[in-house]
């Protein structure tokens, strides 16, 4: 595991983080080829047995690329995000994974580079968690 | 399971194939379970590949489509179109994005990228080998609007509404329409009266015998949906019989005891709760106000056409949809604030307006007194650097620069200030502005740091002011009236806005979907917003957002028939504990609870749910399932993305 | 073309957003529309845009779900590179119009804008679509998110050597197409033809057009869109990023010398939007904006010039005189300061003209049997503005967007949509 590129999987959302991170894309701004995207229709849509999964699958990190107040079905999009988030953190101590390895952060539809950012900062802090 | 998947590798030009090895994702796609046939193509998108994937999916039997190429936004819904055009259910078709998150963002790493390519199609298989065939959900709708306000824009509405083919129900809680524009005179287009505009709309509402008019009526409880609402409405009687003889009306309004501050002339005059219809006011019937009348009978011993028995009526009405033209208050200065309250020739805009209308003659008289001298005070309840009002009320700048045009033809000699934050008159206004600096008004600028001042030197009323357009120099003005520009607030009474949980925005209107190119839709389905409770306008751009509302309300209705995308929430009935933490976290009210075989379980109302999953997180059963993006969709693709080592 | 529907519930001409817009709720109450637009792209300026106000979304970004959508709706026709040749009421409800489509050498159904043709084409030209900026070749894809993204030939400027022909993967070059001049029926006429930005150039004490480093507004909107044509912000004299940038509003606007005296509603906004976008993409550099008044008058309007005065971009009340060129390519604004009442001379390395919009007034020729009115600044004329927003003085013909007057977005699509139920009211009086 220790000389492996560390793989995350990017919960966006169609509308808004999706567009954003394809901006970055036709920004030609680079990120790891290991983080992949499944988009949903709204980051609160995301279910804490989707995060374990993919954590049991092999996957180092999750990041939840949130819709923020631009969320199409409503504000309250980022706080029951929040709530599943702090949720699967306690399922994942729970289980001894680092909480750590899942993050979130509100993303626009053209905030390309905060999430290029972001893929960079978890990428290198997956890279020294342990596993 | 799906074991005649086809999926075609597109190498966008050399956009994707300069970066990808894009048959080496090909070779690998054919591997996959399920894939019965892998091509690669130069333009997936192109006619010519179209065709030959529409003819694929006839001539092989294909259960299942993936495209490797573009991001979604671009051709999900052509390729949607192809597989539906072949006879394949367009839900059986599943877009791999390896352009914008793969070729281009990995263009530094070829190998990478291409393995990320292969990973996103082998997700994409498994999602479509998963993938159930759905069809859009159609509701049939009523082709009624309920039109809730009976100003300017819930008038004009019903009209263009009625006369485009929809039955319209206008529902006004007065029981006179005409709203704020009624308390208006002359405006800035030339002939035109605040009276003679709602004149003309009352008489083409009353014209059209598919228009309903409620005056006295509240719209208090709403169920149902976008194309099938039921409203509740209460209707308070007007007290008096339409056909009613003015002279015996006069007569009992002069009898009735009870004498109240009159709220269309903003205090300016007192009324009785017997009250008269004041001019611009339609219908011109008087009215009783139930809230002040003590139902005495002085004024039904006087006049026949008095009916003392206010008792409210409930009706229910069926509409398709529900069209909010409520309006707005106009700011009420706190008391002190530029004096106001404390001086009695510190008076508002509208109020000077309605001085207008009220007095006749040629001169301007406030409170017995001759004005020779008046000083406009700009932003009063706007764009307020302390106070909550950060916004600016559009309408203010040209209705005051108006006001003052007005106030010269009365009074040609009169003295004008304008204390000002930075004149606003928009475009084409700017010839008002224009024709007031050259009528001598005198325009004086103030910042957000320096706010004039209002006090009496014991004589006079004296306005304190730092002028910006004389290198920040203190004036001293001593005008006989002081006229403070207010703007416009959302209304008070927002019983409306409770009932139909209508969101609200920064500056406490209500709030549209997008402020750029959805000024006029909520984030209710079916519920519209026009005018200024949207936010502050003048008359003519409240007539557009009207019209325009009314565009898209007839647009949804006028089918009669309502299409959903069938990506809906679904309950298992058999897990279900029907704890409520559904409903809670619906956003839209799509849950009701049902009894299905004997049990009491959560159902979601098709029509009113908008696919967003809300809803799926919460359920502590793990009962609900969202079309599309079930467990075993997003988990297989989980597995998919993790297979390969790289 | 066998099959070619030659009448229409609704002739719209212009495809920009008020069109768009007007085309689609006219087309989802099932008339018939047929969306004419002189430009080889649908979209109209908006489409050009770098992001909009107050919410800072990417105009594209927004602008190109509704260009899709008015392009796939199945009762749209859409003729691009197309004009209006001549509209002649016959009678209610029966106008005939004479439309001109001009042949893009480009067969549109081969054409997949991959764009293997341009790298080929040896005649370059300034391009028009990133406003003189950079150049294009004479086959080009107007622009990344054009729609239809197909290519064209500028015929005018082609050099008819063949290499796009031989260089098309899709053999989509076609050289015989001819100009096409026919005949169709509507019903009704809608005009969302906008508006012309005004040409600094005439106004030579600004020294626009000689003044390398001095751009418009709509210049700096494409050096600030995502497709834009450099990677970057830069000042076109020397490729040097600017550090010091000057706004002046009001350029064509509020101006009787120009013959323009209205305000154009959106310069303000925009320039704010801008100082906005170039404190983020340049964050070492200055932003000053002279203006005479701040109209930030629409929904969170207030508030987005708060916030941008809030990041440190400086307003000055003052009226520009002069500019002159210094040696190094900076720019010396000499001004009258309205706060001091002095007048002061300040230097900036890049000046932004923040140009005014004026009326389209091509439009008024097209009409023949009845002339279309105008108003006194050439916009077309609302006879009833109070209460019929959209109607003009021939019965039928409504208008859309700023072809009215000078305004924003949400008020082009408000007006679209009042131009919408007009027209569908006058339509439904024949059923």
């Amino acid at each position: 595991m220790a000389n492996k590129a560390p793989k995350i999987l990017v919960f966006s959302t169609e509308k808004i983080s999706d567009p954003a991170i394809d901006l970055a894309g036709l920004l030609k701004m680079h990120y790891p080829p290991t983080i992949y995207s499944i988009p949903l229709r709204c980051s609160s849509s995301v279910k804490s047995r989707w995060i374990m999964h993919a954590f049991e699958q092999g996957f180092d990190g999750v990041f939840i690329a949130a819709d923020g107040t631009d969320c199409s079905y409503g504000e309250s999009c980022v706080d029951k995000t929040a709530a599943i988030i702090a949720q699967t953190h306690e399922m994942m101590k729970a289980k001894g994974i680092e909480p750590a390895r899942l993050k979130m952060a509100a993303l626009c539809s053209v905030c390309a580079e905060p999430f290029v950012k972001h893929m960079k900062s978890f990428y290198e802090a997956l890279s020294k968690v342990p596993a | 399971m799906k074991n005649k998947i086809g999926v075609y590798v597109c190498h966008c030009g050399g956009n994707i194939s300069d970066v990808i090895d894009v048959n080496k994702v090909r070779e690998e796609a054919e591997k996959m379970g399920g894939v019965a046939i892998a091509k690669h193509t130069i333009f997936a998108c192109a006619d010519s590949s179209q065709k030959e994937i529409a003819e694929d999916i006839k001539n092989l039997e294909l259960d299942g489509i993936v495209v490797a190429s573009c991001s979604p936004k671009l051709h999900l819904l052509t390729f949607r179109s192809v597989a539906e055009r072949a006879g394949l259910n367009p839900y059986n078709y599943v877009h791999a994005n390896i352009r914008e998150q793969s070729s281009w963002a990995h263009s530094d790493d070829k190998k990478g990228a291409t393995e990320k390519a292969i990973s996103l199609v082998r997700s994409a298989v498994e999602r479509v080998s998963h993938s159930v065939a759905m069809d859009p959900v159609s509701i049939s709708a009523q082709n009624v609007v309920a039109v809730v306000g009976a100003g300017v824009a819930g008038m004009k509405a019903a009209i263009e509404l009625a006369d485009m083919g929809s039955q319209v129900y206008l529902i006004e809680k007065s029981h006179y329409v005409g709203g704020r524009t009624s308390q208006w005179g002359k405006l800035f287009l030339p002939g035109e009266t605040g009276k003679s505009v709602v004149e003309n709309l009352y008489q083409e509402v009353k014209k059209r015998q598919n228009i309903n008019l409620f005056t006295g009526a509240e719209l208090v409880s709403k169920k149902g949906s976008v194309g099938n609402f039921e409203i509740e409405v209460k209707i308070t009687s007007r007290g008096v019989k339409k056909d009613a003889d003015a002279s015996t009306i006069e007569k009992a309004i002069e009898v009735c005891p009870e004498e109240v501050s009159d709220e269309f002339n903003f205090g300016l005059t007192n009324r009785k709760a017997l009250m008269n219809f004041h001019p611009g006011q339609f219908p011109e019937i008087a009215a009783i106000d139930a809230a002040t009348c003590t139902k005495c009978g002085k004024c039904a011993e006087v006049s026949d056409a008095i009916d003392l028995n206010l008792e409210e009526e409930r009706i229910t009405l069926q509409a398709g949809s529900l069209m909010i033209t409520t309006g707005f208050d106009p700011y009420e200065p706190e008391k002190s604030e530029f004096g106001y309250g404390d001086y009695d020739n510190v008076i508002t805009l509208p109020q000077l307006e309605r001085h207008l209308e009220l007095s006749n003659g040629k001169d301007l008289v406030i409170n017995g007194k001759k004005i020779r001298s008046m000083a406009y005070i700009y932003c009063v309840g706007s764009r307020q650097p302390n106070g909550e009002n950060k916004y600016c009320s559009r309408y203010c700048c040209t209705s005051a620069v108006h006001s003052a045009i007005k106030v010269r033809e009365k009074v040609p000699d009169m003295t004008v200030y304008h204390i000002n934050r930075g004149i606003r008159t928009y475009g084409k206004q700017e010839v008002l502005y224009e024709q007031s600096s050259k009528n001598g008004d005198i325009y004086i600028q103030f910042t957000e740091d320096t706010f004039p001042e209002v006090s009496s030197n014991g004589k006079h009323t004296v306005v304190k002011v730092n002028d910006l357009l004389t290198a920040g120099k203190e004036l001293e003005i001593e005008p006989d009236l002081v006229v403070l520009v207010t703007g416009m607030t959302p209304r008070k009474d927002d019983a409306i806005g409770d009932t139909l949980k209508l969101p609200r925005g920064r500056d406490k209107f209500y709030n549209e979907i997008h402020p750029k190119l959805r000024p006029v839709e909520t984030t209710i389905d079916g519920v519209l917003i026009a005018g200024v409770c949207q936010g502050p306008k003048n008359i003519t751009e409240t007539v557009k957002s009207s019209l325009a509302a009314s565009a898209k309300t007839y647009s949804l209705l006028k089918r009669e028939e309502i299409t959903l995308e069938p990506i809906m929430a679904k309950v298992d009935a058999e897990k279900c504990e029907v704890c409520d933490n559904c409903s809670a976290a619906c956003p839209f009210g799509a849950f009701e609870f049902v009894e299905e075989n004997g049990k009491k379980v959560a159902k979601v109302n098709e029509s009113n749910c908008k696919g967003c999953g809300m809803c799926l997180p919460v359920c502590p059963t793990d009962a609900i399932e969202l079309s599309g993006y079930t467990n075993s969709e997003i988990e297989e693709m989980i597995d998919a993305l993790t297979e390969s080592d790289y | 073309m066998e099959n070619e529907v030659l009448s229409y519930d609704a002739l719209v001409i212009g495809g920009g957003i008020a069109g768009e817009e007007t085309a689609l709720n006219l087309a989802k109450m099932d008339y018939k529309v047929l969306l004419v637009e002189k430009e080889l792209s649908i979209g109209g300026k908006m489409i050009l845009l770098s992001k909009v106000f107050p919410t800072l979304d990417c105009a594209a970004c927004i602008t190109t779900p509704k260009v899709s959508e008015t392009a796939r709706h199945p009762n749209i026709t859409i003729f691009t590179g197309s004009e209006v040749k001549g509209v002649e009421k016959k009678g209610e409800r029966n106008f005939e119009a004479r439309i001109l489509r001009q042949p893009r050498y480009v067969k549109e159904d081969a054409c997949t804008g991959c764009q293997e043709c341009e790298p080929v084409c040896p005649v370059v030209v300034k391009d028009q679509y990133q406003f003189n900026l950079v150049g294009r070749k004479a086959v080009f894809v107007p622009f990344s998110i054009a729609n239809p993204r197909i290519a064209a030939i500028d015929i005018e400027n082609c050099s008819l050597c063949g290499a796009c022909e031989r260089a098309c993967p899709a053999d989509a070059i076609d050289f015989s197409q001819e100009p096409e001049e026919k005949t169709y029926q509507f019903k009704s006429v809608v005009v969302a033809t906008g508006y012309k930005l005004f040409d600094p150039i005439k106004m030579p004490r600004y020294g626009y057009g000689r003044y390398k480093n001095i751009i418009t507004s709509m210049q700096m909107e494409r050096e600030l869109a995502p497709t834009r044509p450099f990677n970057t912000i830069l000042r076109p004299g020397d490729g040097k990023m600017p550090d010091n940038l000057a706004y002046v509003l009001c350029t064509g606007s509020r101006d009787h010398t120009v013959g323009n005296p209205i305000c154009s509603q959106v310069c303000c906004m925009y320039s704010i939007k801008q100082a906005q976008l170039l404190m983020g993409a340049l964050p070492m550099a200055d932003v000053t904006i002279y203006y005479l008044h701040i109209r930030s008058f629409g929904k969170g309007f207030n508030e987005f010039y708060e916030t941008a005065k809030g990041m440190g971009v400086e307003f000055v009340k003052g009226k520009i005189g002069k500019i002159s060129e210094k040696e190094n390519g900076n720019l010396v604004l000499r001004y009258d300061d309205i706060e001091t009442g002095q007048v002061k001379e300040v230097e900036h390395d890049m000046v932004v003209l923040s140009v005014g919009i004026l009326a389209n007034d091509e439009i008024g020729q097209v009409f023949k049997t009845q002339k279309l009115e105008f108003d006194d600044y050439r916009y077309v004329k609302q006879i009833d503005e109070l209460k019929r927003p959209a109607m003009t003085n021939i019965d039928g013909v409504f208008v859309a967007g700023a072809a009215s007057g000078p305004m924003d977005i949400p008020d082009s699509i408000l007006s679209a949509g009042s131009a919408s139920s007009e027209a569908a009211s006058y339509l439904a009086l024949t059923e």
